[in-house]
Order: structure tokens, then C-alpha cells, then sequence
């Protein structure tokens, strides 16, 4: 596989050197998302992004009651109420099917800041759903068999993540990184879930299912109802004060620590984490153009888009998480990894040495924000990005507001967010078992 | 109907000839698709239809041809549609880049997909780049250059996806399935083959196919997003003289005789049912059995679905049925160690839906099947992948979102009743299927201990 890597690599350095000859592209009015808006709940905001062409509506409901807020002992215990709330009895029959009863569906993420439930439905029918959670938010069931069939649940998703070799290589340089719950694996592990019982969910669930720790944001065609529904949802919730959460991180040393983990893959897979800016700070959108850069510059010359398992190269900018991170990896099945990951970081040196060119700056702008956009474009994507950018400062207009960003960076701020972020890093190894014990 | 006609050639550019505009009735060779949706003919043959939507600024710009995967010769080259695309796609033509390279330098996506009898390539970009991929892709296709670099990128892409898709069991049992339910034509053969295949044809067989397949007046050009009707000025003419060629004839498959089991090896225990259904044309039977699909096997929330991830997490299932010109194919396909369970399950699912649903569950089973439909319409590769399939295979008002929800599809779903529900998967259901079994190799040595 050595000769297929070196040939890709070769074509990635000429093409960087040969964008520098590269005139400038004419410049383009800005293209951007529908206007989002912020309408005050009283203790919450809904933001908004008006759709009437879509055919169906989503809400996300975040309540900050993320990684982040599970103790050293609940790893997993965020997805275990979000789990019991599914299965929570609304109308004789348990939540999520009684959603789906009402034509609509319901999802939930856990991430290092926030759980969001996501809702979709047709555009009249969404305050009902929501009112359909709001109901399981005020009587949750805990019960023992309940959190058992969630904990089947998560073991199952659990054990998905653990035959993907990617997901892995991202959890152990989370776990790494992150001194917080925030580095903690979002379905936790069957070891901490066999510790948690319906006592744990209720606790968790009290301590942190709080008024004012909700926040929403909608998209498609809004009808009048939802701001409604969803004041009625945060009624349904206690009062109380959310405490800050310390988004605690290790300092990366200089030496580049290595973590190592042994797995049922075919090839062994590397994944090179760095620190990374937050949404709301000055190198967001340096920070999306390195992530394009590195997430492209390395593939092989392919005419077609190649899926991750594809690529043997890419890249991921970790915002969901306070501080956030980026990550990059490469797939030991289409390159030899060792060589791949000499010029990983080799590049991530070099990008802090000196100034892109003009034009080599604006053709990964420009590949950055399509890639930017071309992953927001369903109504889930866009209301994730909306509620989780404007939580963390971007303001209402948010995914417009991260657009802006991008297309403000200069090659100076690319070269100074390289320098602060790319030169520290964790590698994690995820390789093949060679032994059954392994 | 002629009211309706517009000359706008002046107003789009020289490309374009025929349009019916928004709200207008259709000319009578043009399809009406809705009073958002802009249909008209390219210059040189061929239909365009754009359906603006506000939402995310990216545009998906589309072209479907009607073409056979295994090429137009009395020997089937499975694979040659699948390499020819991709080969017009990475050749750098005399003026401009490679269509692959305009859509890369956009951070936009491109996907070429190969089906029995059509061929979709798309690409999804930010909106203000889709003038310039409407006209690289029709540049590209329309007139398409073949160059000897184009053909060793694309060979090897065509062959490393042909491996990839060697493992997996949705195409390797369908394309079983289909094997065995037609006894010739390019639904006989799978649409990417194996590496070897790949590997066997040569340029010229490319050269050959593109030239015939590509053409204009065989294209559907489909682009849908935030973008305004005149996006499609972009798109050049195609070759002199093709304007009054008709476009390619769907294939006639010969349906076997008999269902006969077949039993492979794959790297995993799989398995899978096939049974030939309703032409794209009965509408309310084809939409009859979508609903079959949905309510047993959609992801997450199909019947069967949910319940064999409850009882086995591990297992892989599928099951859809493929609209198709004539005739159309319900299909499951199964895989992982459980797999004589799965298949029970399955079995069960099909056996509920043979008898009407009592009225609670209908209802509710119809209402997750009319919000699957609007949620599966939500992104302009949707919408268009939607009006490029329905297109090529003839009847594109029945499009899901064509004339929104007052459209045929939308109308037939709404039409549903139990007892018809029930009818229809007596009357294609109930026959013996073509029943797919897979096991993994057994060395000889093991084979004959056992």
C-alpha cells in the first residue's frame, strides 16, 4: 500500500504548491442561510430559521445536561434518562412511538455540553409533539424495568461504537484530553452502566432537567403554536440556577503522548487530536479552513467523493465540546499510516512557518464553506448548528454569523490559530488484535 | 395545453428551447410538476427541470440518463456504465477542468450511481457555484471527452469501489435477487462488478458507450436549491444534429419462469427475498407497496426493523420495493449470525401485512408513512434525485413532490386503504419469491471433516 500513498501524497504537495500560482478567484456575493431570529420564551429563547419550503419542521431542545455533567461515576447516565424518557408511557404507549403514531419521529445526541433532543414533523403537528415531551418531562419513568431496557439500549450502541475503529481513535483522545465528563463516552461503557440504577437516572435527571437549562431552535415552517408548546415545556420544568461547568483540559505536553488500543479492525487507524478554538472566538474560521485543508490536502486524486472509510486521510473540527478540538486521522487501510502521519504533522508545522498564498487561501475558504454547507442542509443539521452555535456565542443569526467568520480569515489568522493549536497534539493507535487476549 | 408553452430561448439563453414556467400548464411532451418547478427541453434534446427552494444555500445538480449497465452490445459488460461515467467525469476536456476537479474546488460533493437500466451523476455545491457545475457536468456529458489519463483515475476508483461494494450485503444479495428474477437484460447482471470487470474493458468500449449513452437528448438535467429558474442557461448544447434523437427505450427484462433458490457463498451468513410487483405506471399498487416497505422495514421505525434490533443488535436488514418501469421489485436483504431468525422475523412482517391491519394501526402506519415521505423530500438531493428517477423511468408527475402534496404520489398514498394494502401484497406477495441464501466460504479440508 506504500506506493498507492505516495503517489496521492506527491499530488497533494504539487497541488499546494501549484494553487500558489493560481490567480485569484472573482469574488462571489456571500452566500447565506434564511435570516434566523431569537424569539424570548421568558425564561428560554427559541431561535428560529423561517423554511416554508421545507415539508416538514424540527426542533432541537437542549437542556444542559451533557458529559460534561456526569461524575466520574456516570459515565453514560446523561443517555440513560434521555433513554428512560423515550420509553416514558404518553398516551398508554411509550414516547418515542407515540410520536411516531402522530407522524413524526424523535432523536436524541449526547455531546460534551448539552443533550438535545431532536423532533420532526410535519409543520401543524410539531406543538403537539412537543407536548407530547413535555408530558414524559414531567412524569419520567425510572422504574427498574425501564432503565434496564435502557441500559440493553446503550450497551447495543455502545458496542457499535467499539467496532468502529474511527469512533474509538476519537474516544480515547477525548478521554485524553478532556478532564471533565466531557471526554467521558456518550453512551458510557456496560462496566459504568451496570453501576447505574433508576435512583442514578432520577438524581441526575433532578439535578440538572432545570428551567433554565433549556434552550431551543427551530427550523422550516414555524406556525404560532410552537413558541406555545415549547413555554409550556419549560413550565413543566423546576426552576432553578445551572452551575457553570469548568471545561477542563490537559495541557498537552511537548513529547506527543501516544495512547494505544487494541480492536476487531483490519488495518490499524491513527488519530492525531489537537486543541481547538471555540465557536465565539477570533480563529473559529481559521480553524475551519485548516480543518478543509487537512481533511483534503492529503487524498488521493479521486474523481468521486470518498466516504471516511475511503479517504485515507481527514479531518473533524470538534465544536460540540467546551474547549473544543479538532481531530485528524488516517486510515490504515488505504495508506501506511506511519508515513501518512510524518506528513500530517509535518504540514501542521509548515502552516505555522508561513503565510498561505492569496489564492491557495481562497481555494480553501472557498472548499471549507462548501463543505460547511453542503453538511448543513437537512432541517436536523441546521437547527443543531443554529442552537449549538448561537449557546456559544455566535448570536441569534448563528450558521450565518460562522459563515462570516470564514470569509473574514486572512492568511495571517491562519497561520497564527497553526502555530497556536497544531503544535501539540495526542495520537491515539487503534490497531488490529493479534491475539485473542488482546 | 398550449397555452402554457413558452418560447423562452431568448430569455434563458440559446440552450434551452421549450420551457413550461412555473403554474403553467405543460406542453404536451413536457410533464407538469408543480407550480414551483420549471420544466422545459435543452436545445439539443433532452429535459431540464429546476425546482427552486429557499433553505441551505447548495444546489444539487443532477443528470440522469436512461442507459443499460452493461452496455448497448449483444455481449453484457457489467460494469461499463459505471467506469464510463466516471471516466467522463475525471477527464480534463479541451477547455476547463475535469467536472471531479470544479465540484472538489467547490468543497461540494460528486457521486456517480449506476442502476440496472439508469445512470445519476449529482453533485451537491454551495448554490453561487452551481451555474458552473450545471455547465462543467453538461460540458462534460453532453459532448464527452475520454482521455487516457481520465480512464487510469477512473479505472482504479471504479475498481476499489467494485471491492468495497463486494462486501456488502444489500447490493451483493439484491444483485443476486435480480440474477435470478431476469433471465437476460441489464437487470440479469449486477450494475459494478467485480474488480476484474472492471479491469476487463477497455477505453474504446468506454469511448463507444459515452458517446451513445450521454447524449442530450437522452439526459434528464435535474437542479434543485436555492436557485432561480435561469441556472439552467448554463447548460451547453449538446453534439450537432442529435436535437430530434430520441432518447434510449427502457429495457424488456425476460422474467424467469420459475423462482429457483440460489445459495452463494459471501463473507457473512446473509440472506434475502425477491419478488417482482406493480409497473411504475399502476401507481396506487407501486405506492401500495412502498407503504409494505415502510411499515416493515424503514430504519429505526419499520415493524420488523425495530424488532430485530431489539432482539439482534448485531444483524444488518433491508427491505424496499424499487419503483421501476415494468416491472418494480419488493426486495429484503438480511445479514449476520442470526440470520435464520432474522428471516423468521421477516417472514412474520410479510405475513401480517397479507391480511388488513386493524384500523388503529392503519392509521397510524399511514400517518408515519406520509411524514416519512415529506421528511425524505427536505434537501434539494432529494427533490432532485426524486424528479431524475421518476423521469428516467417514466413517469415523472408521480414523482413524490411533484405538485407538492396535491401530486400523484402524495394523492395515491392518501388513497390508501387496509383492505387495499392487503390486496396488493396478496397479489405480488403471496407467490413463491426468489429466496437468496449466503454462507461463508468452508475450506475443503473443513468441508469434508464435517
Amino acid at each position: 500500500m506504500t506506493h498507492a500513498f505516495l503517489r496521492p501524497l506527491a499530488v497533494g504537495a504539487l497541488g499546494l504548491s501549484a494553487l500558489l500560482a493560481l490567480p485569484a478567484a472573482a469574488s462571489a456575493p456571500p452566500a447565506r442561510y434564511p435570516q434566523a431570529f431569537a424569539t424570548d420564551l421568558g425564561v428560554t429563547k427559541l431561535i428560529g430559521e423561517t423554511d416554508t419550503d421545507a415539508p416538514i419542521a424540527g426542533v432541537q431542545i437542549f437542556v444542559a445536561a451533557g458529559l460534561d455533567r456526569e461524575g466520574p461515576k456516570q459515565s453514560g447516565v446523561s443517555s440513560l434518562v434521555a433513554e428512560c424518557l423515550e420509553r416514558t408511557p404518553v398516551d398508554g404507549v411509550p414516547l418515542r412511538d407515540a410520536v411516531a403514531a402522530h407522524g413524526g419521529s424523535m432523536s436524541y445526541t449526547v455531546d460534551g455540553r448539552s443533550i438535545h433532543y431532536y423532533f420532526e414533523s410535519d409543520p401543524e403537528r410539531l406543538p403537539a409533539v412537543i407536548g407530547m415531551f413535555a408530558r414524559a418531562l414531567a412524569a419520567p419513568d425510572f422504574s427498574p424495568a425501564t432503565v434496564a431496557a435502557a441500559r440493553v439500549a446503550l450497551v447495543q450502541r455502545a458496542g457499535e461504537g467499539e467496532a468502529n475503529a474511527l469512533a474509538v481513535g476519537i474516544a480515547m483522545f477525548r478521554q485524553s484530553y478532556y478532564l471533565s465528563g466531557a471526554g467521558m463516552p456518550a453512551y458510557g461503557s456496560t462496566t459504568s452502566l451496570a453501576q447505574l440504577g433508576p435512583a442514578d437516572a432520577a438524581a441526575f435527571f433532578g439535578a440538572t432537567y432545570k428551567r433554565p437549562a433549556l434552550s431551543a431552535s427551530a427550523v422550516g415552517k414555524l406556525v404560532p403554536g410552537l413558541g406555545d408548546a415549547l413555554k409550556s415545556l419549560a413550565d413543566v420544568l423546576p426552576d432553578g440556577t445551572v452551575a457553570a461547568t469548568q471545561g477542563r483540559t490537559r495541557v498537552i505536553p511537548a513529547e506527543a503522548p501516544r495512547i494505544v488500543a487494541h480492536r476487531d479492525v483490519s488495518a490499524p487507524w491513527v488519530v492525531v487530536g489537537f486543541a481547538a478554538p471555540a465557536p465565539d472566538s477570533k480563529d473559529f474560521g481559521a480553524m475551519l479552513v485548516l480543518e478543509s485543508l487537512l481533511a483534503g490536502a492529503f487524498d488521493r486524486n479521486s474523481t468521486t467523493t470518498l466516504g471516511f472509510v475511503e479517504k485515507s486521510v481527514g479531518a473533524f473540527y470538534l465544536y460540540d465540546s467546551s474547549p473544543a478540538s479538532l481531530v485528524v486521522y488516517v486510515n490504515g487501510s488505504e495508506t501506511e499510516p506511519s508515513v501518512a502521519l510524518r506528513e500530517v504533522l509535518v504540514v501542521s508545522r509548515s502552516l505555522s512557518l508561513k503565510p498561505l498564498g492569496t489564492a491557495a487561501l481562497e481555494h480553501f475558504k472557498t472548499a471549507a464553506e462548501g463543505r460547511f454547507m453542503t453538511d448543513s442542509v437537512n432541517v436536523s443539521d441546521r437547527s443543531y448548528l443554529l442552537g449549538t452555535f448561537a449557546a456559544q456565542g455566535l448570536g441569534p443569526d448563528a450558521i450565518n454569523a460562522a459563515l462570516g467568520a470564514l470569509e473574514r480569515t486572512t492568511a495571517a489568522d491562519v497561520q497564527r490559530v497553526a502555530k497556536k493549536y497544531l503544535q501539540r497534539y495526542i495520537v491515539a493507535l487503534v490497531l488490529p488484535r493479534q491475539t485473542p487476549s488482546q | 395545453m398550449v397555452d402554457g408553452l413558452r418560447l423562452r430561448a431568448a430569455a434563458l439563453g440559446a440552450f434551452l428551447v421549450l420551457t413550461t414556467v412555473p403554474g403553467a400548464a405543460a406542453p404536451a411532451d413536457l410533464p407538469n410538476l408543480g407550480s414551483n418547478v420549471t420544466v422545459g427541453k435543452l436545445s439539443a434534446g433532452g429535459t431540464v427541470i429546476v425546482r427552486p427552494a429557499q433553505g441551505a444555500p447548495v444546489a444539487a445538480v443532477e443528470l440522469w440518463y436512461r442507459a443499460p449497465s452493461t452496455g448497448f452490445g449483444p455481449k453484457p459488460e457489467p460494469s461499463l456504465a459505471r467506469l464510463a461515467a466516471q471516466v467522463v467525469a475525471a477527464s480534463k476536456p479541451l477547455v476547463g477542468d475535469s467536472l471531479g476537479k470544479v465540484v472538489g474546488d467547490l468543497g461540494g460533493r460528486l457521486t456517480i450511481t449506476v442502476y440496472s437500466d439508469s445512470i445519476a451523476v449529482a453533485a451537491v455545491v454551495p448554490a453561487q457555484g452551481a451555474r458552473a457545475v450545471v455547465k462543467s457536468m453538461t460540458t462534460a456529458f453532453f459532448a464527452p471527452v475520454v482521455t487516457d489519463d481520465g480512464f487510469r483515475l477512473a479505472e482504479r476508483d471504479v475498481e476499489q469501489e467494485a471491492l468495497f461494494t463486494g462486501f456488502d450485503p444489500e447490493t451483493v444479495v439484491r444483485d443476486a435477487i435480480f440474477g435470478q428474477l431476469f433471465t437476460d437484460g441489464p437487470q440479469h447482471f449486477p450494475a459494478l462488478g467485480n474488480p476484474k470487470d472492471v479491469s476487463a474493458i477497455g477505453i474504446a468500449d468506454v469511448r463507444s458507450f459515452a458517446m451513445r449513452a450521454f447524449r442530450s437528448p437522452n439526459a434528464v438535467l435535474v437542479v434543485s436549491g436555492s436557485v432561480d429558474p435561469s441556472v439552467a442557461e448554463a447548460a451547453v448544447g449538446g453534439r450537432s444534429g442529435e436535437a430530434d434523437v430520441d432518447p434510449e427505450a427502457p429495457a424488456v427484462p425476460t422474467l424467469a419462469a420459475a423462482a429457483a433458490p440460489v445459495s452463494r457463498t459471501f463473507v457473512q451468513p446473509s440472506g434475502g427475498y425477491g419478488w417482482v410487483g406493480p409497473a411504475i405506471a399502476d401507481e396506487r399498487e407501486a405506492t401500495a407497496m412502498d407503504f409494505i416497505a415502510d411499515y416493515l422495514f424503514r430504519t429505526d421505525d419499520g415493524l420488523v426493523s425495530k424488532e430485530v434490533a431489539r432482539r439482534y443488535p448485531d444483524a444488518f436488514l433491508v427491505g424496499n420495493f424499487i419503483t421501476l418501469h415494468d416491472p418494480g421489485v419488493m426486495f429484503v436483504a438480511y445479514a449476520g449470525k442470526d440470520a435464520d431468525a432474522v428471516k423468521a422475523l421477516v417472514d412474520d412482517g410479510f405475513a401480517k401485512v397479507r391480511v388488513p391491519l386493524d384500523a388503529q394501526a392503519f392509521a397510524s402506519a399511514l400517518a408515519q408513512f406520509e411524514y416519512h415521505m415529506r421528511s425524505d423530500l427536505q434537501t434539494p438531493t432529494e427533490i432532485a434525485d426524486n424528479f431524475g428517477w421518476y423521469s428516467v423511468e417514466g413517469a415523472p408527475d408521480y414523482a413524490p413532490g411533484a405538485n407538492g402534496e396535491d401530486g400523484a404520489y402524495f394523492k395515491a398514498a392518501a388513497s390508501l386503504t387496509s383492505a387495499f394494502v392487503a390486496s396488493v401484497a396478496d397479489r405480488y406477495l403471496s407467490k413463491d419469491p426468489v429466496v437468496v441464501t449466503m454462507h461463508p466460504d468452508v475450506p475443503k479440508a473443513k468441508e469434508k471433516s464435517q
